[in-house]
């Protein structure tokens, strides 16, 4: 008998790729008389164009051409509207396409012999520009009279959601006690490592391809062929590795350009590859951003820790153009409400264009928000009722039978009781004789973190008040600890039908010696390729090492769907998991080579009504953390000495991989709620270098990271599993921010808590 | 204007024709192809294009071509020999050190410095190893405790 091949931590079937240098990302790509592109970009916020005048640059030593807006087809594209041109320009098939409304647009393409020709050429592009008025305040863009930045939509309300549930002033009525906040949540930059990069040529059937690093073959193939008005069948769209993504990588950023170059030049007869690289200051400015947002919020509690009542006012920072706003705004209007049932409700949510730089997917996709906003009003109320956090959650978080704020329950197999226990169990949480969970009344001991203060560890009291206030006069630490809860959607919501294809073919005689896996879903790092060969091999009955896989082209394969919304070991597992089944059958049924093709479709979902009931999601994954921090009251510098993190997961298919998600999504939360300090003046990105915008080195780490695997059967999901890879991010902010009171007894409700903001915190008395 | 430059690229002798101005990234990538160099950011703030030059670990892109005139450099291509992977690339493999794997060839250069100046490197010396190495995937975890095994590996092989 085989080993199963599910549950392990096989090593990833790309690493030996990738640690040898063989690994080829899109920048690394190089083919026979290779053109290079570069892209003039706005530089201005809003602006109309005029004039554009591109006689010089297309006479520049080594320029094969210069593209503009006149040069698109169907001057258009966007994920969920399509709103932004492909290029601006005065002259263009597209109304409203004269106009940047961020400083990322792009307006012109020169393509030359070499990289250096191409960029010297733009720098000889003359644009005409009028300055238009500058939009960057969303609450200012909502006001009636304030310049409209597209012709579609009023008051630059890009998009909006409602909930009502019960009747909020009943529920207010009941509480016993009342907490209101306003929490305001920073934008934030994917800083993959991998630039934008592509190369385009015409490949032997004809068909415009483009190898390029996306999330999503099949879409970025519709978007280019929306652009050329070309039929899907002509473009082919190709993943190589993938330099990292985090939802970064969704919207269009190179795609359409690079087909465009490779398919205007062959339509002039020169039939040669074109490449093109940004810079990183191109992609920090070219690439959407997670939406910066504000939440107003109220919640009311019985004394018995019972929530009653909560109502939200969201105002999120769509920028320039929709990208995917609306849905990023769905999941935070679902989770600014947290984990929990709340009998009466009230959530209005809207998404505002701006001349920011578009707001866009970004792990956890608008639930990191919403829950810095609920997690943080669960901490207040915890205090305002003298009632443990642990306590306080378990006493209202979402079961089976509970109904969301949608009206509907969550579908089944929550694990969320079974994460908020590993979690602070881990910590060193425990139940009294009554069953009531109590913190740990002494601290961690951190032998790892910095021991600057000289405070004696093995020092027991039992008061923790007494106890930090005992270490405030010995030093200027002093610590505390944060604990949070979350949850977040699993695949694509609000009635859209979720589908993944996949095909497996088997070869051999009397037994199957090789089984290929063809399947387009991008592995962004995150693991999935080999994940598919694990479930194919799992399927199959067959050693892991015998799957081949064939991934990420459109010319080979159906389509997957996108590397997003922790869906690909989900929907795409399921996918293979069928198509292996079909295929074993048929090999035993004499089949040689036999092979089957597997579209699994999702559980359905349903839009949302005018009071925002429905059944938005058919599954979900569940997360809790508890995090020590060293705050120094001197300084204002935050340690994070020790997080845990607990997440359901359903089934760790390959639990090495899963790890490898929980530790890169807390250092990645923990870089957004410490240090990532995004910042911008008039439109213009200030922080467009790695050395102004500062993530998270080996340095800034937990001293002590912890992941616990918990594994709640997802009813539906492929051997149980359900998606992970979001859920460790989305509460971590919340988590710090509560160690952070704890420890100084200063609320944040904005951040990054940096230095400066910690120390102005603790310094400057508030109004 | 150009310079010819006498280098030796992981054990292999070149003489090239170099633009003055170019980087010792660019001639890497471009001229020799070896793309398992990374281009991050060209301007030394990720670490991903990280070689040895005289055995020293350097951001490639702030070096100039020039400077490299009589210099040996290893690149993450240099490190294994005759198919015999070096041990902080079994190491990295076996740990789940790499994700998107952008920043690991930076980072495997950087840590082979690191080994063969302390075998024995305690974790706080790996951090401070690494610390000019930008990751976005893993946290990092991994990719310490794939150097740690690399350490015990490489000393259980030549004590």
């Amino acid at each position: 008998m085989n080993q199963s091949s599910i549950g392990r931590s096989l090593p990833r079937n790309d690493a030996p790729a990738k640690v040898t240098g063989r690994a080829l990302y899109p920048g690394d790509i190089g083919r026979p008389g290779m053109l290079h592109m570069a892209t003039l970009f706005a530089g201005r916020p809003h602006a109309r164009i005029v004039g554009l005048d591109t006689a010089a640059a297309g006479a520049a030593a080594g320029v094969v051409a210069v593209l503009t807006a006149a040069d698109v087809p169907v001057n258009e594209y966007g994920l969920q509207i399509k709103d932004q041109p492909v290029l601006v320009g005065p002259v263009s098939g597209k109304a409203g396409a004269d106009v940047v409304r961020f400083v990322g647009d792009q307006v012109a393409l020169v393509i030359a012999e070499t990289e250096a020709q191409a960029r010297a050429a733009l720098r000889l592009i003359r644009v005409e520009w009028e300055d238009l008025p500058l939009v960057l305040a969303p609450e200012q863009a909502m006001q009636p009279g304030a310049t409209q930045l597209h012709p579609h939509c009023a008051d630059n309300i890009a998009y909006s959601y409602r909930i009502r549930k019960g009747d909020l002033n009943a529920g207010f009525g009941a509480a016993d006690v009342v907490v209101e906040g306003v929490y305001r949540t920073p934008v934030q930059e994917h800083a993959y490592l991998q630039p934008e990069a592509g190369v385009a040529y015409i490949d032997e059937a004809g068909r415009i391809t483009v190898e390029v690093a996306g999330q999503w073959t099949h879409a970025d193939r519709k978007a280019i062929a929306h652009a050329l008005d070309l039929p899907v069948e002509q473009v082919r769209v190709i993943y190589p590795a993938i330099g990292g993504a985090f939802g970064g990588r969704e919207d269009m950023s190179v795609q359409i350009t690079l087909a465009l170059a490779a398919w205007r030049l062959a339509q002039r007869g020169v039939r040669r590859p074109v490449k093109t690289v940004w810079s990183r200051e191109e992609s920090i400015i070219g690439h959407g951003k997670r939406h910066a947002m504000t939440i107003h919020t109220r919640w009311g509690a019985r004394r018995d820790g019972r929530l009653t009542a909560a109502e939200v006012r969201v105002v999120a920072d769509g920028g320039a153009y929709m990208y995917t706003s609306d849905k990023v705004l769905g999941n935070t209007t679902l989770t600014c409400t947290g984990p929990y049932e709340i009998p009466h409700v009230a959530v209005d949510a809207c998404a505002v264009y701006t001349n920011n730089v578009p707001g866009a997917a970004f792990r956890g996709f608008g639930g990191p928000q919403g829950h810095f906003a609920a997690e943080s009003q669960m901490d207040r109320l915890a205090e305002a009722l003298g009632m443990d956090p642990v306590e306080l959650r378990l006493r209202n978080v979402l079961t089976d039978e509970k109904l969301l704020t949608t009206g509907t329950p969550i579908p089944g197999g929550v694990g969320l009781t079974e994460t908020i226990i590993a979690a602070a169990t881990a910590a060193g949480w425990t139940q009294d004789v009554a069953g009531h969970w109590q913190r740990p009344q002494t601290e961690w001991n951190a032998d790892d973190a910095d021991q600057t203060d000289g405070y004696d560890q093995t020092d027991n009291h039992n008061n923790h008040d007494h106890q930090r206030h005992q270490r405030s006069i010995a030093s200027s630490i002093r610590r505390g600890i944060g604990f949070a809860a979350g949850f977040k959607n699993v695949g694509f919501s609000f009635g859209y039908q979720e589908n993944s294809y996949a095909r497996v073919e088997l070869r051999g005689e009397s037994e199957i010696e090789e089984a290929t896996v063809y399947i387009a879903g991008a592995d962004v790092g995150q693991g999935h390729h080999t994940v598919m060969a694990q479930a194919a091999a799992e399927a199959l009955g067959i050693p892991f090492e015998r799957v081949r896989m064939v991934t990420s082209d459109t010319a080979r394969m159906g389509d997957a769907g996108s590397a997003s919304a922790s869906r690909l070991t989900y929907m795409a597992g399921n996918a293979v998991r069928g198509a292996a089944e079909a295929a074993l059958a048929r090999w035993r049924n004499e089949d040689r080579p036999a092979t089957a093709e597997h579209v699994f479709l999702a559980p359905k979902t349903t839009r949302l009504d005018h009071d925002g009931q429905g059944l938005p999601n058919f599954a979900y994954g569940y997360v809790a953390q508890a995090c020590q921090v060293a705050v120094d009251m001197d300084t204002g510098e935050v340690h994070v000495e020790r997080f845990i993190s607990a997440d359901d997961v359903g089934k760790a298919l390959n639990p090495q991989q899963v790890t490898g998600q929980i530790e890169g999504a807390v250092v990645q939360a923990l870089g957004y709620a410490l240090m990532e300090d995004w910042r911008t003046r008039d439109g213009q990105v200030l922080t467009n270098r790695l050395s102004t915008y500062l993530i998270p080195t080996v340095l800034d780490i937990p001293a002590r990271l912890d992941p616990v695997i918990v594994e709640v059967p997802d009813p539906n999901g492929p051997w149980g599993a359900r998606g992970m890879a979001e859920m460790p991010y989305l509460p971590a902010a919340a988590a710090v921010c509560a160690a952070v009171y704890d420890a100084t007894r200063v609320r944040f409700t904005e951040f990054p808590l940096t230095s400066e903001r910690v120390w102005r915190g603790l310094h400057e008395p508030t109004g | 204007m150009n310079h010819t430059i006498h280098f030796t690229v992981n054990g292999e002798p070149f003489t090239l024709s170099v633009a003055s101005h170019h980087t010792l990234l660019q001639v890497l990538r471009e001229q020799l192809v070896l793309t398992g160099v990374k281009n991050g950011c060209e301007a030394g703030e990720c670490g991903a294009c990280t070689v040895l030059m005289n055995g020293e670990p350097v951001n490639s892109c702030l070096v100039l071509a020039p400077e490299a005139d009589g210099a040996t450099i290893v690149t993450v291509e240099g490190l294994a020999h005759d198919s015999q992977l070096d041990p902080l690339q079994e190491a990295f493999v076996a740990a789940g050190a790499t994700q998107c794997g952008f920043c690991t060839p930076g980072i495997l250069i950087n840590s082979r410095a690191l080994l063969d100046r302390n075998p024995d490197p305690t974790d706080a010396e790996i951090r401070a190893a690494l610390v000019g190495n930008l990751c976005r995937c893993t946290g990092y975890i991994r990719i310490i405790d794939a150097v740690k095994a690399a350490a015990h590996a490489q000393r259980e092989v030549q004590p």
